[in-house]
């Protein structure tokens, strides 16, 4: 049955954003969006497996990925001195920033500099997490996102669902609603092709027009200090040609060393996260070229919560991520919630594992058991991150940091836990429980030997599925009895 | 920006105490990562082309082959068949492929407004890769600034036989110098942001057209 579904703002901040059970129960009942979902992530994957079929040397490439991300991680200091330095040295202005906060009042300090009234911006998922647009509004001026999918987002007050295709929880009659009303275009008609060319009309004024442009990168070259973008439409291409100024938002693990590294990351990279040979359009600059695109170029180097996890053992290859959204598409679980139900712009198992540990476990703690551990993220990985052991790493992390919190002992579930461990330290107290056991269930147990209702926490599980009633024996009492009888049968 | 620059000491500082100082030797723990995968392709010359040829016509982009002597004439028959007569040239195209019988806009520091007012742009470029059916511009004096092969919406790319490689790779190994500008095109401008239906052209051009010359080489 179809329950009428509240339509309301997502909230991808995880500070605000409510638990994952909670908003996944939410977004479950939304069998539009599930459909929506469902349909884009087969497409995708399809694809996708099709083409890593086609390459003999996949696993090679993965591995050749893996060890590259990884030596990176393992020398990012130097690295990142040595983009710094080159960046600098072709004309390009470097920015260093903490978190969230410092990297917002960088970007609108330049702004302000800029006299900027209005900002292009290229889809940047880092945008996202930093809430930049936001920042933006308040301080009096106007982002236009300029990717077809964040345009949908935009106009319609959506948030990102997907790192790659993050409107893909929308289908093409509420893209046409959403065009219609703030386009002002009511004669438009649902067909893909005619909502794409009401966007190039939209945009094109806004290219030719606005001189600051705001992107993110997908890889920063230590050795020449250049910056590379990938896209597909081509807004990417318009907004770091033709304005004036170019702000790019990087996180400080997009660095590779060198530029023949890029051999490696295009070819997963597209492969991965579109299923395509190549993507459409590549571009890579460095600095500033007199005569050809922006004249004035920073990059803003945002570490947020990332060389925390640079510290952490076995979770330090999670930034080893190229956000590629593969493990998003294969993920038994994404594929049910779409990506809102994370509270965080990055979904799927990335974000379980990434946004809690951005968040240094304050907050999104229920990410890391929103998974089955079934490994299909692991194996579609193009860079080998082992997910399902940083998740079970995590797990442990959580437990360990809810021990020391009082309301701990106001958690039914930690109680549980302790009786439970009471019961099971003695075989006798464990007989007595089982006794009990049977004793309080037989009340619930119907003539067809099942519980299809429990009271209290107990509803939790038969809300959704029905549990065997015990039976009248343990296998140690049958187990005892039947030697009890073969003893007789002998004499 | 004042401010940061105590957060570069900061985030520095933090990287160097979780990462201890890295490897003693950077370049040798570089030198020595795995590198197993494909580095050269395995197809002959001829082959070679026709996967290029082959994988354009997938992006459909309009493909033409044309022997040095007769490209003047490929590239006529090009800008014929497309009905448009404005036309944007980097500076350095060589004066040859200038056919007659167009207007052309010679690219001395046009203005992005008089780039719009064209049909559409004749470039050279630095290499096709045919394995993934790419053009790779490097934005010299002949493949011009990166804007002229943005706006127009119609784009001739003349690709010499003698510039085509099979992979990736391969490419890299061509460049002697890592360029400071370079565009890699795939098929014309696209998306599937609605329903993964792919749709042609949103921003960049929408139509790609190229000529593959039969070099010395080939």
């Amino acid at each position: 049955m179809n329950h009428p579904v509240v339509e309301r703002h997502p909230i991808l901040d995880p500070e605000k954003a409510a638990p994952f059970p909670a908003a996944a129960f939410q977004i479950l009942r939304n069998t539009q969006l599930r459909k929506n979902v469902a349909h884009a992530t087969d497409v995708i994957q399809e694809k996708r497996d099709r083409l890593v079929a086609e390459k003999a040397d996949w696993q090679e490439l993965r591995s050749a990925g893996s060890a590259l991300r990884m030596h990176l991680l393992e020398n990012l200091g130097h690295y990142l001195e040595q983009f710094e330095e080159r960046c600098t040295a072709t004309g390009g202005v470097v920015h260093w920033a903490k978190d969230a906060a410092e990297a917002r009042a960088i970007i609108l300090e330049i702004l302000r500099q800029e006299h900027a009234t209005e900002v292009i911006k290229i889809k940047t998922m880092t945008s996202a997490e930093i809430q930049l647009n936001p920042a933006i509004e308040a301080a009096g001026m106007k982002a236009f996102e300029t990717d077809l999918a964040e345009i949908i987002l935009q106009l319609g007050e959506d948030e990102p669902s997907h790192i790659v295709v993050p409107a893909l929880h929308v289908n093409r009659t509420q893209v046409r609603e959403i065009f219609a009303r703030r386009m002002n275009r009511p004669e438009l008609t649902d067909d893909p092709k005619e909502l794409t060319g009401a966007a190039r009309t939209f945009l094109r004024e806004k290219f030719l027009r606005v001189p600051t442009a705001i992107s993110g990168a997908n890889f920063l070259v230590a050795e020449t200090g250049s910056v590379v973008i990938v896209e597909s439409e081509g807004n990417g291409r318009m907004c770091l040609t033709l304005p004036r100024t170019m702000i790019t938002l990087a996180g400080i693990e997009k660095v590779v060393p060198r530029f023949q590294d890029l051999e490696i990351m295009l070819q997963v990279l597209a492969r991965s996260a579109t299923g395509e040979r190549m993507n459409p359009y590549s571009s890579l600059w460095t600095g500033v070229t007199p005569g050809d695109g922006p004249q004035r170029f920073h990059v803003v180097l945002l570490d947020n919560g990332r060389s925390d996890i640079l510290a952490r053992g076995r979770e330090r290859q999670t930034l080893k991520c190229i956000r590629c959204g593969a493990c998003q598409n294969t993920c038994p679980v994404y594929r049910q919630t779409g990506g809102h139900a994370y509270g965080s712009v990055y979904g799927g198992p990335i974000g379980a594992i990434l946004t809690p540990q951005l968040m240094h476990l304050e907050h999104a703690q229920t990410l890391p058991y929103a998974s089955s551990l079934c490994g299909a993220c692991y194996d579609v990985c193009p860079v080998k991150i082992n997910i399902p052991e940083v998740l079970i790493d995590l797990r442990a992390k959580v437990t360990d940091k809810e021990r020391e919190e009082e309301r701990r002992f106001f958690d039914p579930m930690y109680l549980g836990m302790i009786i439970a461990n009471f019961f099971f330290a003695s075989a006798a107290r464990f007989r007595f429980a089982q006794k009990m056991g049977r004793l309080g269930l037989r009340l619930f147990t119907r003539k067809d030997g099942w519980i299809h209702y429990l009271p209290s926490i107990g509803a939790r599980w038969t809300m959704t599925r029905d549990l065997r009633g015990l039976p009248d024996q343990t296998f140690r009492e049958w187990w005892a009895g039947r030697n009890a009888g073969r003893g007789k049968e002998g004499r | 920006m004042s401010s940061s620059i105590g957060s570069r000491e900061a985030i520095l500082g933090k990287i160097r105490h979780a990462t201890g100082n890295g490897a003693a030797d950077i370049a040798g723990s570089y030198a020595a990562l795995e590198r197993k995968y494909v580095r050269a392709g395995g197809l002959a010359v001829e082959e070679r082309l026709a996967l290029m040829v082959e994988r354009l016509r997938e992006y459909d982009a309009e493909v033409l082959e044309a022997s040095p002597d007769s490209l003047p004439d490929a590239i006529r028959a090009m800008l014929d068949a497309s009905g448009r007569r404005v036309f944007v040239a980097p500076a350095g195209l060589p004066a040859e492929w200038l056919v007659e019988g167009f207007d052309w806009k010679i690219d001395h520091e046009l203005t992005t407004s008089e780039i719009e007012k064209t049909d559409g742009v004749v470039t050279a470029s630095f290499c096709g890769i045919a394995d993934s059916g790419t053009i790779v511009l490097h934005h010299s004096a002949a493949e011009g600034r990166r804007v002229i092969s943005l706006l127009p919406d119609w784009h001739l790319c003349v690709l010499k036989a003698s510039d085509v490689v099979e992979t990736l790779p391969e490419y890299f190994a061509r460049c002697a110098e890592p360029p400071e500008l370079a565009t890699y095109i795939s098929g014309p401008s696209a998306t599937a942001d609605i329903e993964m239906t792919r749709i042609k052209g949103v921003h960049g051009p929408r139509f790609l057209n190229v000529i593959v010359v039969r070099d010395e080489a080939t």
